[in-house]
């Protein structure tokens, strides 16, 4: 069931690269496609087919792989994986889709997109530590050759910086798993809730902080983000698209799954410190992106603002806020995506990303009105206005966080703030005023005439948008996936906030609705796993 | 929060053109592409200035201080499938005729009929119309009472409104002839565009404008053939002067804050007409024109269509292209305006002679700085 | 069949999205051949749908007690977000106005706008606009109150950036959103702290845990005040009111609404809100303080204004001043009449406003003149809006006011006095501008004004006669008391601050230029006010330039210390630049050797680990 999902574009890049003759760009890119579409469909399946009611893993996979070593190919996947597997599946297909008709070397290009989608995937199902690990590497180099190659100018730089911080992300992360199967004295590198149950408080915490910086290079964490945006500047729209729809989230996710689900009381522990570094993260971010002159940069330190808010949760790790951790990277996986989409077809079609010189985008005759919209609605939803999907992501987040990190939360809400500053900045000096690409000069010039957007550029951010909206309202559709798994992911809450009455009695609620539901779903048995540990 | 305008300097870099005037070329220049453009969107203006023209005309003379002129854009022709069209949408925006026609009201730039307007005589004839008018409606009376300057100035619209009408009739005839001579080879270059339009408007010059209405069975005359009011001096010169040059304000792209002071002080003062309009924002928000190249887009002739596609978006941007091609055959019109008025022969050898034509073609340059004269030297579509 | 009706009151909000999604079409520029009328259709006649269908509902609950709609939109964990709508009297009077005004304002834009090209869009922003206020009248909910407050503050943004390319449009669209969002953001500290404290964000239980709740009184103010803050931006109140004389920039109808029930929202919201407020001891006070000093500051500053749609809308500020005094000292049904009254008054001016911008082309009020005698439908407004507003018997204005002296009277006199010195100076500046704009000489700019067309000029008769009959209307909703109940002292007091406005306004010298005092104390005095207390360029030297000082060093930051830093230290600086460019010049062999290095040294590592 779920291996497909690494098989299908894994075939398909075999495909491509066994294609007999010369292969065009638009072939090679159909291909894709064709691919990629098997792939969101068969993904669709799985969530037809995934029992909401069930907060553990589901269609588990295990084949004997290097038993010496403790390696096994065990695949599964619960409500905090899915909705991240489905988001990989369709930004694959957005990227892939939008990827330019003419291109060096089309062939290369699309195998490599293929093993990216096929590697996140894995790493996302992968149910055994070093399994996790190989995809997690191995999805660095189609990544880093996506940018190596089919770059902008510094493309060697950013690349090369690419690299060098997510290898030593992969050695902290690898070496925490060794030590935490050495030192566990388990055999086998499978994953299991209460590997880390059994070891001294110190040696946990040292293993978490190894996991957290690692991770948080991914994710990125300041002070460990500056590759993000050289990365995202030079890479092409697609790669960014991915890069910040789809790769950051590995981070984020390696941090619940491996972080706080195998260190509960570690995490209890530096729970605060983590919680008051997403806010310095969220902050940053987004003082950060107000003084960027370049769109691609301010998403891109956008992202760094954003991503902040899912550590904020995941360091609560309420119910709420755990379900708010899933939210937020699903909404910031469409939004960057979106906005990545849209500053790409600007600079495809003014040649510059600099909002000092661009004006006026919105000229409904020999502007990018649609793109403009767009844009507007993308900036919105990442400011958390109402009706889409972003509000309801930070929502949660603020409101699972708050019972247990009052401070943290409120003080990360003025996030929420910056970001409206910075996105209207772009759209009104970007999209208002008279159209204008270049600084205006004394000289008379010819009428400025933009290349009209096709509707094909247009689509997926359209289907983005649409995706975008439909979730603002209708959250349900997310939610009901990830409820029991986040409820089963949760932390005994410390009553933080100064008011005791009334926290305590909310502390008091959860656990019972916790267990109340619990005893029927398999979230029981994660707890019952858990509960000695807690204790 | 406030801004102002940096006042135009005073230099004067348009001498060049002096020179062209008076050898007789246009302010345009004179290129195959600019003769296309000029002759096939003065084609269609042709076409819509004759629709504006008859519905400007019919709602002076039949919807004469009718307090809520619901069909006021229906010729007096109501049919149901008229109706369906109308509020889909799918018509002639007379709304832009209206508009030049309260531009040229509002601005109060002279000539015979603005000074007649202001006249006892004028006063007299509007008062007797609207007696009559009151008689069958006694409400409009009460208020004519209370408010008696209410219908007078309604009234001074109304006599605006078939004034332009008839202006534009005129125009139209013109343009469609013009098309008609190109199509048949005569009109080979845009000084004979030019000539086509000075012989016209001196042709026109002396046309008696008058305006009378009936109310019931009695005809009144509001505008009398012995006010002496003329095509040339009376409305045509107005006409320039308030929508080539004066203009107003489009709210979409000047602010009307009072503190910022964006609009000049005083009316003679505005550079917002159709010589100095930015093309660019044709199509958005708040910018009345986008009507007139709406209108015009439907009639634009198939050569100049095919000119169209070539551009580099095509189709997408043709109210920008029209509103350029537009732009370029108001500077031939002025063209035609400037050579007529001009005092003595352009090739006179008299230096007194030479020297008067000088003064007024400076005047009249003067009048063009800041204008898009020098974009549209040149071409409109980029060479790519 | 009523209970049919009652039982889709969710649908009236949901008429004007529906109208704005359909109007998309032509906004979005599918159809280009033909014009963009159609959509203007739809949506008023969508408008008169939802107008029709409060009519309804209103008929169907009369005297049989409030209803309560409840939609749980999203059930998760411990979470339960519901979008209650409250069906009642109260809020569906509310709604009527909502929808009437804003059936008003699009006849009066189907005039006004006649020559945009871009009416579509214009419509559908209305649509979503009366969307937002019909959901914020009617709701029950904090959470559904602060989801369309900020939809609110969307529409309000776009609207005011309606005309995209000018300039002035620009900022004042972006101000608008920025200012309002820092009280929404503060706002939603509220409604989060109150989502985790609470539970249920219903105001009824929010009504019922206040009572119980016991915060720390530092944490209880906190609250307060931030629950304070999101009507403070919707108001306009200082210091958040900025954005109000700068939406000015937008279009006219737009206006006639933000100037009259987008305020109202806000306003709606705070008298929802008061109960809870009360957990704070302090937040009342500041209530009570900043309306105070909003509602006398806008009224002086909008004495200083030549901008005939700046002046007022400052007055709207100074009301929703007596507003915010009204709900501070808790009673909350002078705030609501005072809404009532003012937001039909206020229209009714703005609809006059526009008629004599859209004949004069002009804003400026030193430029124009004598226009009585030519404009009998907008003159009529004028004076009709005018009287509505201010305390004159028997108008809606004066009930309004009169109410709040009454409940003032014996213990607050400060506050007595700001009443009384708003209708004063009200007054003065509705006869200030009428003296300018429609008595003396014709200016060059208003020789020739005939008047407004019909679309224009039929929603303000209409509404002059509505504003003339609202005492007969308010007398059959019981609001008008007999004349016992009414203290004489506080009505004549009320009529001779009138009266006094009137002989101040009739008195002082008008000014027909934008001439400044040749006396230098009283030249900064108006140059004070008439830049509004230089607030804009107040925040500039303070909030503007400290978000941007922090931002920049920020990015400095960024760039010398971490990322140099990283640089340097790290094993970028050996890798980066010159020794890699072999492998980035498009041999694949130099890829395929980084691949193999790298997959190795993770096998070394890998195998290194299990000896």
């Amino acid at each position: 069931m779920l291996s497909e999902l690494i098989l299908i574009p894994a075939a398909g890049a075999i495909a491509l690269m066994l294609w007999p003759g010369k292969l065009g760009p638009k072939m090679a890119r159909d291909i894709s496609v064709v691919c990629l579409s098997l792939t969101l469909v068969w993904t669709l399946v799985v969530v037809a087919q995934f029992d909401p009611q069930a907060g553990g893993l589901q269609f588990q996979e295990a084949l004997p792989w290097v038993d010496t070593i403790g390696l096994t190919y065990r695949l599964g996947v619960d409500g905090l994986s899915l909705p991240l597997v489905v988001i990989n599946a369709l930004l694959t297909l957005v990227a892939v889709y939008s990827s330019g008709p003419e291109m060096r070397r089309p062939r290369l290009y699309f195998v490599m997109m293929l093993v990216l989608n096929g590697a996140v995937a894995g790493a996302f199902l992968a149910q055994n530590l070093l399994l996790f690990f190989i995809f997690y590497e191995l999805e660095l180099i189609p990544l880093y050759l996506l940018i190596a190659i089919w770059g902008g100018a510094r493309r060697a730089y950013a690349a090369t910086k690419f690299l060098i911080y997510t290898a030593l992300s992969g050695v902290l992360i690898l070496a925490a798993f060794i030590a935490l199967v050495w030192f566990g004295g388990s055999t086998s590198f499978n994953y299991d809730p209460t590997l880390a149950a059994m070891l001294p408080p110190l040696q946990q915490l040292l293993l978490l902080g190894a996991l957290v910086v690692g991770f948080g290079i991914k994710v990125p964490l300041f002070p460990f983000h500056t590759w993000l945006p050289d990365a995202h500047v030079e890479a092409s729209t697609p790669v960014s698209v991915l890069l910040a729809g789809v790769l950051l989230k590995l981070g984020t996710y390696g941090l619940v799954r491996f972080g706080l689900q195998l260190f509960p009381d570690a995490w209890q522990v530096v729970a605060p410190w983590l919680a008051t570094w997403a806010v310095v993260s969220v902050l940053y971010g987004s003082c950060a992106a107000i003084a960027q002159q370049d769109m691609k940069k301010m998403v891109a330190y956008s992202s760094i603002g954003h991503m902040g808010y899912v550590l904020l949760a995941a360091a609560a790790a309420t119910p709420i806020s755990i379900l708010g951790v899933v939210f937020q990277m699903v909404s910031h996986g469409l939004i960057s995506g979106l906005l990545f989409l849209l500053v790409g077809v600007v600079y495809k079609k003014t040649g510059t990303r600099d909002i000092r010189v661009l004006r006026g985008l919105l000229n409904p005759e020999r502007g990018l009105p649609l793109i403009g919209s767009l844009m507007v609605l993308g900036g919105m939803a990442s400011a958390g206005i109402p009706g889409m999907v972003g509000f309801i992501s930070e929502f949660l987040v603020f409101r699972g966080s708050f019972v247990s990190f009052p401070t943290q939360t409120l003080v990360s809400m003025i996030g929420s703030g910056l970001t409206t500053v910075y996105f209207l900045l772009l759209v009104n000096r970007v999209f208002f005023g008279r159209l204008a690409i270049t600084t205006p000069s004394q000289r008379p010039e010819p009428d400025i005439c933009l290349p009209s957007v096709t509707w094909s550029e247009r689509l997926p951010a359209i289907a983005l948008a649409v995706v975008i909206v439909a979730l603002g309202l209708q959250p349900n559709w997310m939610s009901r996936w990830s409820e029991e798994t986040s409820i089963a992911l949760q932390l005994p809450q410390p009553t933080a906030i100064a008011q005791t009455t009334v926290s305590a009695s909310v502390s008091a609620t959860v656990p019972a609705t916790a267990q109340a539901t619990g005893q029927t779903t398999a979230a029981a048995t994660v707890l019952a796993l858990k509960a000695p540990a807690l204790d | 929060m406030t801004t102002t305008q940096s006042p135009q300097t005073s230099t004067h870099p348009l001498e060049d053109f002096v020179d062209r005037l008076l050898q007789g070329e246009a302010l345009l220049p004179d290129n195959p592409d600019n003769l296309v453009e000029v002759v096939g969107i003065l084609h269609s203006y042709g076409v819509v200035l004759d629709a504006y023209a008859i519905n400007l005309v019919y709602m002076a003379e039949h919807q004469f201080l009718v307090l809520f002129p619901f069909f006021k854009y229906f010729n007096g022709e109501i049919t149901p499938a008229k109706l369906l069209r109308h509020w889909w949408h799918d018509r002639i925006n007379y709304e832009y005729a209206e508009y030049c026609m309260r531009t040229m009201l509002w601005h109060t730039a002279g000539g015979g009929l603005e000074a007649y307007l202001d006249t006892d005589d004028f006063r007299q004839h509007c008062e007797t119309a609207i007696q009559a008018k009151v008689k069958s409606n006694p409400l409009i009376g009460g208020l004519h009472r209370l408010f008696p300057d209410f219908l007078p100035e309604q009234v001074r619209m109304l006599a605006y409104t078939s004034a332009l009408g008839q202006f534009w009739r005129v125009m139209s005839d013109l343009f469609m002839d013009l098309s008609r001579r190109y199509d048949e080879g005569e009109i080979d270059s845009i000084p004979a565009v030019v000539e086509h339009i000075k012989a016209g408007l001196v042709s026109a010059a002396a046309t008696p404008i008058t305006y009378s209405v009936k109310i019931g069975a009695e005809t009144y005359d509001i505008l009398p053939a012995s006010a002496n009011l003329t095509f040339l001096v009376d409305v045509a010169l107005p006409y320039v002067e308030c929508i080539f040059l004066r203009g107003t304000p489009f709210l979409g792209v000047v602010s009307y804050n009072a503190q910022a002071q964006q609009i000049p002080g005083t009316q003679s003062g505005f550079t917002y007409g159709a010589l100095f309009a930015d093309p660019l924002p044709t199509g958005g928000a708040g910018i009345p024109p986008t009507l007139l190249m709406q209108d015009m887009r439907h009639f634009v002739p198939d050569y100049l269509h095919r000119f169209y596609q070539k551009a580099p978006r095509g189709e997408d941007d043709i109210r920008v292209q029209i509103c350029q091609s537009f732009q370029k055959s108001m500077y031939c019109v002025t063209t035609a305006t400037i050579l007529g008025l001009m005092p003595h022969a352009a090739d006179t050898s008299d230096s007194a002679e030479q020297a008067a034509n000088r003064e007024h073609l400076i005047a009249w340059l003067d009048r063009l700085m800041g204008s898009r004269l020098p974009v549209v030297q040149l071409p409109s579509q980029p060479i790519t | 069949m009523t209970q049919f009706f009652i039982e889709t009151s969710w649908l009236v909000p949901l008429y004007g999205l529906i109208g704005a999604i359909a109007s998309l079409p032509w906004a979005v520029g599918l159809v280009r051949r033909t014009g963009p009328r159609p959509a203007v259709y739809i949506n008023m006649l969508l408008t008169v749908v939802a107008l029709v269908h409060g009519l309804l509902i209103l008929q169907g609950i009369w005297g049989n007690g409030n209803q309560i709609l409840v939609l749980h939109w999203l059930q998760v964990a411990d979470l339960d977000l519901q979008l209650s709508l409250d069906i009642s009297i109260l809020n569906l009077g509310a709604l009527e106005l909502v929808t009437g005004l804003s059936l008003l304002a699009q006849f009066y834009a189907l005039g006004y706008m006649e020559k945009d090209w871009a009416l579509a869009r214009f419509f559908a922003l209305m649509g979503f606009f009366e969307a937002a206020m019909s959901g914020v009248v009617l709701s029950e909910s904090l959470f559904l109150s602060y989801s369309l407050l900020e939809m609110l503050t969307l529409s309000t943004y776009l609207l005011v950036g309606f005309w995209y390319a000018q300039p002035l449009v620009v900022t004042a669209a972006r101000d608008a959103f920025l200012t309002k969002r820092v009280g929404d953001v503060l706002l939603l500290m509220g409604v989060v702290s109150l989502a985790a404290l609470a539970g249920s964000l219903d105001f009824d239980s929010l009504d019922s845990w206040v009572k119980t709740a016991d915060l720390r009184p530092a944490f209880a103010n906190f609250l307060g005040l931030c629950l304070v803050a999101g009507p403070l931006g919707k108001c306009a109140q200082f210091p958040l009111h900025l954005w109000l004389d700068e939406a000015m920039e937008g279009p006219s109808p737009a206006s006639i609404l933000r100037n009259s029930v987008v305020v109202t929202c806000g306003a709606y919201v705070l008298i929802k809100l008061q109960p809870v407020i009360v957990i704070s001891p302090i937040a009342l006070d500041v209530l009570i303080a900043i309306g105070a000093v909003t509602a006398v500051g806008a009224s002086l500053v909008a004495l200083a204004q030549v901008d005939i749609k700046r002046t007022f809308s400052y007055s709207t500020s100074a009301y929703l001043g007596l507003v915010f005094i009204a709900v501070g000292t808790e009673w909350p049904g002078v705030a609501l009449m005072l809404l009532f009254t003012h937001a039909i008054a206020k229209a009714l001016l703005f609809m006059s406003v526009g008629g004599v911008i859209l004949t004069a082309n002009d804003q400026d009020i030193t430029n124009l003149g004598g226009l009585w005698s030519r404009m009998p439908a907008t003159t009529l407004a004028y004076l009709v809006g005018g009287a509505g507003l201010v305390g004159l018997l028997p108008l809606g204005g004066f009930w309004g006011l009169r109410l709040g002296l009454d409940f003032l009277w014996d213990e607050q006199p400060i506050l007595v006095a700001v009443f009384l010195v708003v209708n004063l100076l009200t007054v003065v500046n509705l006869v200030r501008v009428y003296r300018q704009v429609f008595l003396g000489e014709a200016q060059p700019r208003t020789r020739r004004a005939p008047e407004v067309a019909w679309p224009m000029a039929v929603p303000m008769v209409f509404l002059s006669v509505f504003t003339l009959l609202l005492p007969l209307l308010m007398d059959q909703m019981r609001l008008i008391p007999t004349w016992e109940y009414v203290n004489p002292p506080a009505v004549v007091m009320l009529v001779v601050s009138g009266i006094a406005g009137l002989a101040i306004g009739m008195a002082i010298p008008l000014q027909k230029s934008l001439s400044r005092s040749i006396q230098r104390p009283l030249r900064l005095l108006q140059d004070l006010l008439a830049y509004d207390f230089y607030t804009d360029r107040l925040y500039r030297v303070t909030v503007v330039s400290a978000v941007d000082t922090i931002a920049q060093f920020t990015s400095w930051f960024d760039r010398f210390v971490v990322d140099g830093l990283v640089n340097l230290v790290g094993l970028a600086s050996l890798f980066s630049g010159e020794s890699l460019k072999y492998s980035i010049s498009g041999q694949s062999q130099g890829y395929i050797f980084t691949i193999v290095l790298g997959v190795s040294l993770l096998g070394v590592l890998m195998t290194w680990s299990m000896w």
